[in-house]
């Protein structure tokens, strides 16, 4: 008997089982995520966006945010980033059609991530107003490195993906074919491992800057 | 290694008499505290979501044989390779095969306690493999060649001054600054090259998602994904246990794990893997290896110890255990240590090896408490107690003292002649209210008095004064 | 929470068999004399039946669970002709309400009598406070106390805010709160002389905090932990007195303190 058999039949024999519906079960794990509101926290503000970004700035996630009205305004609001903090202007571009799409002149601009990339600019699928997470999933468009190499990470989401829960999320998704990684990004790279105490820039960016694009197209959390 | 060979009892002592040990616990388990409390505050819904979480585990341990083979079919489907390992030793042998299959010469880790449990790190060192610890306490771990002593923050028995002096010595470009924040970037600038020059990545899973067969990891420096990104294999090794049914199932045992362990509402870095890089991907590892490890795991669920396969692994029972507080995480001799440690161990290293875990308890249920999955584990303690009871582990003095006690606690008027003896007794070594160096009270007053009884007992007294009403 | 003194008593006086525990029998009697009182002044009828001996919770702890079973029994038979039991220790009474039906496991007419005596049976302040209605009139006591809430009676029978409303009413009496009132003094039963150094660790942390509150009186429901918190604190050296909060409520406050000559 392979080790498989082996393991299913060790737990089958302590389970008592007979076989399984394999439908009536799947009811019954469903059953298990009713009433979502009565298992998860409630939101730190009405509006999905005001939610999102309340959340983004509390120092357990430590990350700044901004809302700019148009995708077109993000160059300028990375300049900015880069002016405030004395940052040379060279970025790491994720190769998104959406960023490769603007006008950055006036930035020294590539698309591979270095080992030490100071900013690398990013476009998140989704944003996560319960957690201030940022969801991306590994494609074409989407090297996973790019994520964790850089120093400085500047995002850019779209307020109108901006989603109420992380249930949410695994709701919008279910039943698609899973990407490689699906990286769910909280705040910045950071440690608790020398006693305790929060040191951020571990081995992942040190500082995640945060970029809302547009409206909601709804403006209740619920 | 020395440790190992000394009784429970000398590495309890040893433990005690170091005072670096106890400030480096009271500093890491202090703050876990702390934080836990405040992220509970601000969960009203945490009683809610752990008796969900409870139930979660509950049914797809009650179903544990359709939720791995849809796991199974899922990930094979997603293009990874899955494997079954009975034991420790047959799943390091796996991983050590597919490193060499892989023609692997440096292969970096993301810190998994199943990976400690399997003796993964020892099995890599012994095939001549460079073996990289990616989590910064477990690479502070492989610096200072010891085990790790907590399972969420393995090198808690380690002071800032005792990294500092590590990094100092032992690494390239060590920090100049005496902060944490410095040492942290030292390890950073240490580490880069090596994530990236990597030809295996080893991860343990938080979560196997049966619907896609998707495994997850939760990390808050972001090195699983530095970790298991460049390298063209990886192999990830997972207990049969860490099943739920889909992501939602995951999402929500996450709000519980990730506020128990660090006082946090979700870690920085939540990643589902499934399958090997896919075509179009920029990035990406193109062989993806599961081994799925029992281990002890069915036993568990055999012989009365299913609610133990609920765990998480969050670190919160520890944290908050006074026994593990005063000892830290070597004494207990295991992977696993504290509460939960105290009931995994004698599972994986058998019990007469290590009946004195389940019973340095006081029983006092505060593990119980702070369990996002509300395990009893003062009752599983008991549970092995009862075992080593049955089986003759317990020391002959404590049967025969126990012998006796039932036999005069079962007989009334016999009972109430030694309690009077014992009490007369005890008032011939009574001084000031205190009884002192009185044969067999030794274990207490080596530390504290003891109280002296009055003179007569309180049934003598009541007797007395009823017949005089 | 504070219970409102002229709630109604129930309507006739319960007969209450009294279990001092083994501890209190042997060592401090004052605790169980203060515990007849209490129950006295609330209006029950005590009966404290000399079948009683011990419930049997150091064999089931050590996991003698067939010696448990035998005293869970001889308890049982020794009780449950009442209709209350109340005991000063929040310990022996979580073994006989969460406990029994364990150690009986494997006898299902006795497991079903343990869990039918075991609703009926009570820690002292919970079962004054949530059954009686009570509330002690005329005490007074001019000090300060802080209060440990003894695991057991705390975890297993939610025994918290009882002990502190019945405190509360003795005139002059002021609590000073303690740093870490719920975590365990190290006593554990026979934790504390299987593993002696360990116990002590704890214990010298509790004694530390007790020092830190300020207060004069230590005082707490169980009275294992009571002896070794109070142990500790006398070999230290300190001054800080501990009681059986039944006393305390009883009026016997001014004697003499756990440790002290008598």
């Amino acid at each position: 008997m392979s080790t498989r058999e082996a393991i299913l039949d060790a737990v089958r024999g302590a389970l008592g089982h007979k076989t399984v519906d394999g439908a009536a079960l799947r009811r019954e794990a469903d059953a298990l995520l009713a009433d979502l509101p009565a298992i998860r926290p409630d939101l730190l503000a009405d509006g999905l966006v005001e939610a999102f970004i309340a959340r983004l700035v509390t120092p357990k996630v430590a990350a700044t945010a901004e809302r700019i009205a148009d995708a077109r305004e993000l160059p300028a609001a990375v300049a900015r980033y880069v002016e405030a903090r004395g940052l040379p202007a060279a970025i790491a571009l994720q190769p998104a059609a959406v960023l490769q799409a603007l006008d950055w002149s006036g930035f020294d601009v590539h698309d591979r991530v270095a080992p030490d990339e100071t900013l690398a600019v990013g476009f998140a699928r989704w944003g996560i107003a319960e957690t201030g997470s940022l969801v991306f999933h590994s494609d074409a468009e989407t090297p996973i490195l790019a994520n964790f190499l850089p120093l400085h990470h500047l995002v850019m989401v779209r307020a109108s993906t901006v989603l109420a829960y992380l249930d949410d999320y695994a709701a919008a998704t279910a039943g698609q074919r899973p990407p490689r990684n699906v990286n769910i990004i909280t705040g910045a790279s950071g440690t608790t491992d020398i006693e305790g105490s929060l040191v951020l820039g571990a081995h992942g960016p040190r500082y995640l800057h945060v970029v809302i694009v547009g409206e909601a197209t709804d403006q209740s959390a619920r | 290694m020395e440790e190992a060979t000394l009784s429970f009892k000398a590495r309890a002592e040893r433990a005690l008499a170091d005072p670096t040990l106890k400030i480096a616990i009271d500093r890491t388990t202090g703050t876990a505290e702390r934080k836990r409390a405040v992220a509970m505050s601000q969960f009203p819904q945490f009683d809610a979501a752990r008796e969900r979480g409870k139930r979660i585990k509950d049914h797809v341990i009650a179903n544990l044989d359709h939720y791995l083979l849809e796991f199974e079919r899922n990930a094979i489907a997603s293009g990874a390779k899955v494997y079954w390992a009975a034991t420790a030793g047959e799943a390091s042998q796996i991983v050590v095969r597919l490193c060499k299959e892989a023609g692997a010469k440096r292969v970096t880790r993301v810190k998994s306690m199943l990976g400690e449990e399997i003796g993964l790190p020892h099995a890599l060192d012994e095939a001549g493999i460079e073996r990289v610890e990616t989590d910064l306490a477990e690479h502070i771990v492989q610096l200072g060649g010891d085990r790790p002593s907590h399972i969420v923050w393995p090198s808690m028995h380690r002071t800032r001054e005792q990294v500092s002096e590590m990094f100092k010595r032992l690494h390239r470009a060590p920090h100049q600054e005496e902060t944490i924040e410095a040492m942290v970037d030292s390890a950073r600038r240490e580490l880069r090259d090596k994530f990236l020059s990597a030809d295996v990545a080893i991860s343990g899973a938080n979560f196997l998602i049966a619907d896609t067969g998707a495994t997850c990891t939760v990390t808050n420096e972001g090195n699983a994904e530095l970790t298991t990104t460049p390298p063209r294999v990886h192999i990830v090794t997972a207990g049969i246990e860490k099943l739920v049914p889909s992501m939602g199932h995951a999402i929500a045992m996450l709000r519980l794990l990730v506020r128990s362990a660090t006082g946090a509402d979700v870690t920085q870095y939540t990643t589902f893997h499934c399958g090997p890089k896919q075509p179009g991907d920029r990035d990406g590892p193109e062989e993806f290896h599961i081994v799925l490890v029992d281990n002890g795991r069915t036993r568990m669920l055999r012989e009365g110890l299913k609610e133990m396969l609920r765990c998480i692994r969050c670190g919160a029972c520890m944290n908050h255990c006074v026994v593990f507080r005063q000892l830290g995480g070597h004494v207990y001799g295991g992977t696993y240590p504290g509460p939960m440690g105290a009931v995994l161990t004698p599972v994986l290293d058998g019990l007469e090896k290590s009946r004195d875990l389940p019973h340095a308890c006081t029983m006092n249920g505060k593990c119980q408490e702070v369990c996002p999955v509300a395990i009893p584990l003062p009752t599983l303690l008991r549970g092995w107690r009862d075992r080593s009871w049955r089986e003759g582990l317990e020391p002959a003095s404590v049967r025969f003292g126990l012998g006796m006690h039932a036999f005069f606690a079962l007989r009334p008027g016999l009972y109430r002649m030694a309690t009077a003896i014992a009490i007369r007794v005890m008032r011939l070594f009574s001084r000031g209210g205190v009884v002192r160096g009185m044969p067999g009270l030794g274990a207490w007053t080596a530390y504290r008095e003891f109280p002296a009884p009055a003179k007569r007992s309180f049934m003598e007294m009541y007797k007395e004064q009823e017949n005089q009403r | 929470m504070t219970q409102p003194q002229d709630t109604p008593r129930l309507s006739s006086s319960p007969r209450v068999a009294l279990f001092v525990t083994c501890l209190v029998d042997a060592m401090r009697p004052s605790v169980g004399f203060a515990a007849l009182k209490l129950l006295r002044d609330a209006g029950c009828q005590v009966e404290v039946p000399q079948a009683q001996t011990c419930c049997g919770q150091p064999a089931f702890n050590s996991g003698d669970t067939a010696h448990a079973a035998a005293l869970a029994r001889h308890f049982i038979e020794t009780f449950e002709g009442y209709d209350y039991v109340v005991a000063p220790s929040g310990s022996c009474v979580g073994m006989t309400r969460a406990h029994y039906a364990e150690a009986l496991a494997d006898d299902p007419a006795w497991a079903a009598r343990a869990h039918r005596l075991g609703e009926r049976t009570f820690e002292l302040m919970s079962f004054l406070v949530d059954v009686m209605r009570f509330a002690p009139a005329d005490v007074k006591l001019d000090t300060s106390f802080t209060y440990h809430d003894s695991c057991s009676g705390l975890r297993e029978l939610g025994v918290h805010d009882q002990p502190r409303a019945l405190l509360g009413k003795v005139t002059g009496l002021t609590l000073k709160p303690l740093e870490g009132n719920d975590v365990c003094c190290g006593f554990g039963g026979t934790f504390c002389v299987k593993y002696p150094s360990i116990s002590n660790a704890v214990v010298g942390e509790k004694a530390e905090a007790i020092e830190r509150s300020g207060a004069k009186l230590l005082l707490g429901g169980d009275l294992g932990c009571l002896m070794n918190m109070a142990g500790k604190l006398k070999r230290k050296g300190s001054g800080v007195r501990a009681f059986h909060a039944a006393e305390v409520l009883a009026g016997m406050g001014n004697a003499p303190a756990i440790g002290e000559e008598s």
